[in-house]
């Protein structure tokens, strides 16, 4: 049971994480606090994926002495998996692009309507 | 939003562990990578070398991603001269 626990409690904090985001993204009322629940469900996104990466005993994803001694044998366990970190660095990246998006719309609509909850947004709009 | 965590805690049950070398994502392409990116792509650092060389067109959408992103910013906050409201 304790080995269970600590062999997965690691997604449970992401999912925790990825909760909070989602209830910022549908309970609050401000679009800001919308776009930040956003970013928060992104990042627990991330940290899942880098997580699946890791192995125990493995090192960072760089060869060691990789010039000079180059005909050595490459041992898959002593380096973590590279593919999570790479893919995590396009989503970053897509994060990022659609933090700025989201905020110039959020500047957008303040410029509009001169708030940004959503309830005044809505009652204006009629 | 419990009942979707409750449902995300439910399937974590099923992943390998944490730190698990024979996790399943760590077997299928993940060895190749590892093994082959120095003497096929001359990088030790194999996040380069899987970014740039192994999934180059990947990282080429992204930057296009980037550009589309920068592009919508600048036609959203640009100031009308005349504007209609």
């Amino acid at each position: 049971m304790i080995d269970f626990i600590v062999s997965k409690y690691n997604y449970w904090i992401y999912i925790v994480l990825m909760m909070i985001g989602f209830y910022a993204m549908i309970g609050k009322r401000n679009l800001i606090k919308k776009i930040i629940g956003m970013n928060i469900f992104q990042t627990a996104t991330i940290l899942f994926y880098v997580s699946i990466g890791c192995k125990k005993g493995g090192d960072l994803p760089i060869l060691e002495h990789a010039h000079g001694h180059a005909e050595h044998a490459v041992a898959v366990s002593a380096y973590i998996n590279p593919l999570p970190h790479v893919l995590m660095l396009t989503a970053i990246v897509v994060m990022v692009a659609t933090l700025g998006v989201a905020l110039a719309i959020a500047i957008m609509i303040y410029r509009k309507y001169n708030t940004l909850e959503e309830d005044e947004i809505l009652e204006a709009m009629k | 939003m419990i009942v979707t965590g409750a449902v995300l805690i439910y399937g974590t049950v099923d992943m390998p562990g944490w730190g698990d070398p024979d996790s399943p994502a760590s077997r299928h392409v993940s060895p190749q990578y590892i093994t082959e990116a120095m003497e096929k792509t001359a990088t030790p650092n194999m996040v380069t070398a899987v970014l740039a060389d192994y999934r180059g067109y990947d990282t080429l959408g992204e930057t296009t991603v980037i550009f589309s992103a920068g592009m919508v910013c600048i036609l959203l906050l640009r100031r009308k001269r005349n504007r209609h409201d």
